[in-house]
């Protein structure tokens, strides 16, 4: 059993804890433990990255620090904001020394109170980048490998076609995230043909789906999303697979509103990707949390005998 | 060893350069404190040595005062050191005797405080004195010349080269890698600003060159290696079988007509179809079939043979081979021309993806009388007539970020002319143009735009272009209106990228062959970008189009002309001049190490195995001094330029 530290995110532990719990029951089946470290905070959610303010970026550093010093080497996230915040802020430390120097003077003096031993922890080592932060979808292609994916899958996804939606955060700005090409990506792509589905190209696969603007324009973000939802449609796909939780919640149950206000759009399901990951490696339906989704994925999940894959 | 000639009478001048100099420099002072220096006869200042009246002093006062040898103080000898050559050589003394003592560039522009750098021009002047009295008179080394030219590119640039200097008298052998000369120009439908067939005015010239008694055309030929120098190069040219001979082949296309293996039509880039034996296009030059041994069957071990069989004049000869010949030239002109930038580099923009996108070269096959669709408007995808078309301007270029920074400099020209010819052909149809400026800078180029926009209503958008995807049976273009300041989104039938001009492809293995230099983008290197716009800085070699940087075709021809012209003043010389001051070999000292062999980069230096001895091509020799900074037993002394000479020189810097 391999052991990586896993930072889940406030969504996952709230909203969306099918994300969290496909996750990690998928990965047990990978021989991977996931480990949460200690007392994690959240990441800041973009915030940090949007002002030239240093405080903002002490909760990320704080989370990675803490990594480092339990004696991980790589942080892996499936949150796609949690991802960019951790890597972007991971990178500052790296490359730009006068924010390395002003943040670490910052946590010079921290205090960390254990909540049960109220033990007092202080003296903490200066960060400098050293741990490597990885989305799990990066994880799976250069850790495990998509081949041992692919041979460990109990069911057949009879090469379901899925449209991989891989939004704004996880692959911009190229020069920090590297996670692949922003104008033609495919590691996703490849993670769909692992698990044993037939990816659909569709040009709206980097689009924004309206992010934030969820709350303070929320017609912009039916628009939005309405887009991306129509062009994988307009491909073919069955499902649009994604890896973040707010696109989750604007492609998945803004659809009520899409559909009042777009009357051709007739619904497309929406799942994560460690959904679709679970399911072919055999993990129980009841795990996958299909009762959160507001646009049923149920008729995706269906178990059928005959279809199982016999090792 | 040379002897130090402590008897030498040295004149000194020192220039006051206006106030470049003297503005810093003390320079009364300087030659004051330098009239008794040993050596020294007689010393003075004045305010431009370089002018008229200045050299008329160095010759009068060389005469009068008997002097052996001079040293100016002055600006760099990059500068004025032939000038000062020129005056001495007129009073009677070798040119060699004249030093440049630099107290400009490295003393006066770089310093402020008046009495250091006084003293530091000194100090610079009293090593030069030390370096004359040991220095040789010496007469320069001379060189027949090879009246011959080599060009490699049969393009515009490369046609009009050659024409110039056949014209000139001289003979040329003009070198392409394809099968008929032409270039990108014999592609163009019509050419800006006056619309002029491309191929009506580039055929004449290609049938001259052909028929030119000074010309020797070498199609399907490439150049395998050069070496030599200016006057005397050597060139291995490889010709490539084209398993047709040239002289049978009567064009009857019979063998085209059985020939079963269809690939697709490089001269149409790629938007129809050719045999594997083929003509690239009907006015090709010289008029014959070549086989393209890639994708022919016969030469496999199990032929198919369809075309000899066919082949009345017998013309078709499968066991053809590669040879290679040597010719000798004087000069090369490098006229390799451009590419353009791939489709494939703009991921966004779907090129890669969408026929329907295509680039300005695959638009002007489609423009073309000549073309895949004669001439009319269709879209490759479904052969409809696009009702309308997008034009994106700087595709890949003026991008520091992720593509070319430069400009590409045609596109804003030719996407005028793109729009109104589709506007031409089909009335009912829309031109939407995407740019960041128009740059229209040319004779009747400003003119041409304004009527691609007032007469055929092209409709100009400024802004960049983020996005182009499809949509069922149409593109769409997403981009910004900067104007006013909105995003734009515009469903259309066809996309035209104005992609980027960049380096031909594989020129960079040419130039290595060469050793010539290339700017950062790997276009030609000019020697200076302002008074030897068409020279490498590789003497003997000359350039011509867009091998050089982005440019139009008048543009091309000038530079080609220039070039020619640059051809003819090399020739014209009965003998070249080569500098004496190249590094000899002291045999009595030498012990045949050969470690100067591997420093020197112009091959001049071989081992003589009997003698156990470098021996030197002085001819060869550029003088740069990495030999003998590498012998280890001082055998090699530069002339002029001797271990004893820098010693004493640095001595007399440091001394006082």
């Amino acid at each position: 059993m391999r052991k990586y530290f896993y930072y889940p995110g406030c969504t996952l532990k709230t909203k969306t804890t099918n994300l969290d719990l496909s996750t990690r029951e998928a990965l047990k089946l990978l021989d991977v433990e996931l480990v949460e470290p200690d007392g994690w905070t959240c990441c800041g959610a973009e915030y940090p990255l949007t002002e030239e303010k240093i405080v903002g970026l002490a909760a990320p550093i704080r989370v990675l620090r803490d990594v480092r010093d339990e004696g991980g080497e790589v942080l892996v996230t499936t949150c796609s904001f949690c991802y960019g915040v951790l890597k972007r802020a991971n990178k500052a430390m790296q490359d730009d020394p006068l924010k390395n120097k002003r943040i670490n003077a910052y946590l010079k003096d921290d205090i960390k109170i254990n909540p049960l031993t109220k033990e007092k922890k202080t003296g903490f080592e200066e960060y400098h980048g050293e741990v490597r932060v990885l989305h799990l979808l990066e994880l799976l292609r250069e850790f495990i490998g998509y081949p041992q994916v692919q041979a460990r899958r109990k069911r057949d996804l009879r090469g379901m076609r899925v449209a991989a939606y891989y939004g704004c955060r996880l692959l911009r700005p190229q020069k920090e995230m590297g996670l692949d090409e922003p104008d033609n990506p495919h590691i996703f792509e490849e993670f769909l043909e692992a698990v044993g589905c037939t990816p659909v190209d569709y040009p709206f696969k980097q689009e924004c789906c309206g992010s934030y603007l969820s709350v303070s324009l929320p017609d912009a973000a039916t628009e939005a999303s309405y887009r991306v939802l129509r062009s994988a449609r307009m491909e073919g796909a069955q499902a649009l697979a994604v890896s973040c939780p707010l696109c989750f919640y604007n492609l998945d149950h803004r659809q009520g509103q899409i559909k009042e206000k777009y009357l051709d759009f007739d619904g497309l399901p929406v799942v994560f990707f460690t959904q679709l990951l679970a399911w072919s490696l055999g993990v129980d339906r009841r795990v996958l949390g299909l009762d959160q989704h507001t646009v049923s994925a149920a008729s995706l999940f269906q178990d059928d005998r005959a279809a199982e894959v016999t090792q | 060893m040379t002897p130090k000639k402590k008897d030498k009478r040295i004149g000194l001048f020192v220039c006051h350069c206006g106030v470049n100099i003297a503005g810093v420099v003390d320079v009364e002072k300087v030659a004051e404190r330098l009239k008794d220096y040993p050596g020294v006869a007689f010393s003075t200042h004045y305010v431009y040595v370089c002018s008229d009246p200045g050299q008329q002093m160095i010759i009068d006062t060389i005469k009068e005062k008997k002097l052996d040898a001079i040293i100016v103080a002055a600006c760099s000898p990059t500068l004025h050191e032939k000038t000062f050559r020129e005056a001495a050589k007129m009073a009677g003394l070798n040119p060699y005797q004249i030093e440049i003592a630099n107290i400009r560039e490295q003393d006066s522009w770089v310093h402020k405080d008046k009495d250091k750098a006084t003293k530091k021009a000194v100090k610079i002047i009293k090593s030069y004195v030390e370096k004359s009295l040991q220095n040789e008179s010496l007469e320069p080394i001379k060189v027949d010349i090879h009246k011959r030219a080599l060009i490699i590119g049969g393009g515009i640039s490369g046609l009009q080269a050659a024409l110039d200097i056949a014209d000139h008298g001289y003979e040329v052998l003009l070198v392409e890698k394809n099968p008929s000369i032409g270039g990108k120009m014999i592609q163009l439908s019509e050419t800006f600003p006056t619309l002029d067939c491309s191929q009506c005015i580039l055929t004449p010239k290609m049938v001259e060159v052909s028929r030119h008694p000074n010309i020797r055309l070498l199609t399907y030929h490439e150049v395998d290696s050069v070496s030599g120098f200016v006057g005397n190069f050597k060139v291995r040219i490889k010709k490539k079988p084209r398993y047709v001979d040239e002289s049978l082949c009567n064009l009857c296309g019979e063998c085209e007509k059985v020939c079963p293996q269809v690939v697709p039509d490089e001269f149409n880039m790629g938007l129809s179809f050719r045999k594997a034996i083929y003509m690239p296009f009907p006015q090709a030059v010289p008029g014959t079939y070549t086989l393209d041994a890639a994708n022919c069957l016969g030469l496999l071990p199990v032929r198919c043979g369809k075309c000899k069989d066919v082949c009345d004049p017998k013309a078709i000869n499968y066991d053809m081979k590669e040879t290679i010949f040597e010719e000798e030239v004087g000069a090369i002109v490098v006229a390799t021309g451009y590419d353009l930038y791939s489709l494939q580099a703009i991921g966004e923009y779907g090129g890669e993806k969408y026929d329907d996108v295509v680039d300005g070269l695959e638009f002007e096959r489609i423009l073309s009388a000549s073309g895949p669709t004669g001439g009319e408007v269709r879209r490759p995808s479904d052969g409809k007539v696009p009702k309308s078309i997008v034009f994106v301007q700087c595709s890949g270029s003026r991008d520091t970020e992720k593509h070319n920074p430069y400009c590409s400099k045609i596109c804003c020209m030719y996407t005028a002319k793109h729009a109104m010819l589709y506007k031409h052909r089909v009335p009912d149809g829309q031109a939407i143009v995407f740019y960041i400026d128009v740059r229209a800078g040319g004779k009747g180029f400003d003119e041409f735009y304004q009527r691609t926009v007032e007469e055929d209503k092209a409709l100009y958008i400024r802004g960049k272009v983020s996005k182009i995807f499809k949509e069922g049976d149409k593109l769409i273009v997403w981009g910004v209106d900067t104007l006013t300041g909105k995003k734009v989104e515009v469903e259309t039938d066809m996309v035209v990228l104005a992609m980027a001009m960049v380096k031909a492809d594989g020129v960079e293995e040419l130039v290595k062959k060469l050793k010539i230099s290339t700017d950062t983008h790997g276009f030609l290197a000019e020697a200076h970008p302002k008074l030897r716009p068409v020279e490498s800085l590789n003497a003997g070699f000359y350039l011509a189009g867009c091998a050089h940087g982005p440019k139009d075709i008048p543009e091309a021809v000038a530079q080609a002309s220039a070039a020619a012209a640059k051809v003819g003043d090399l020739f014209a010389q009965t003998e070249l001049i080569h500098e004496p001051t190249t590094v000899p070999v002291n045999t009595d000292l030498c012990s045949g190490c050969a470690i100067c062999l591997t420093m020197c980069p112009y091959d001049a230096r071989s081992l003589d195995r009997e003698r156990g001895v470098v021996v030197v091509n002085e001819v060869l020799c550029e003088g740069c001094g990495a030999c003998a900074a590498a012998c280890p037993s001082g055998a090699a002394q530069q002339r002029n330029q001797t271990d004893d000479q820098i010693f004493a020189m640095v001595q007399a810097i440091l001394g006082e």
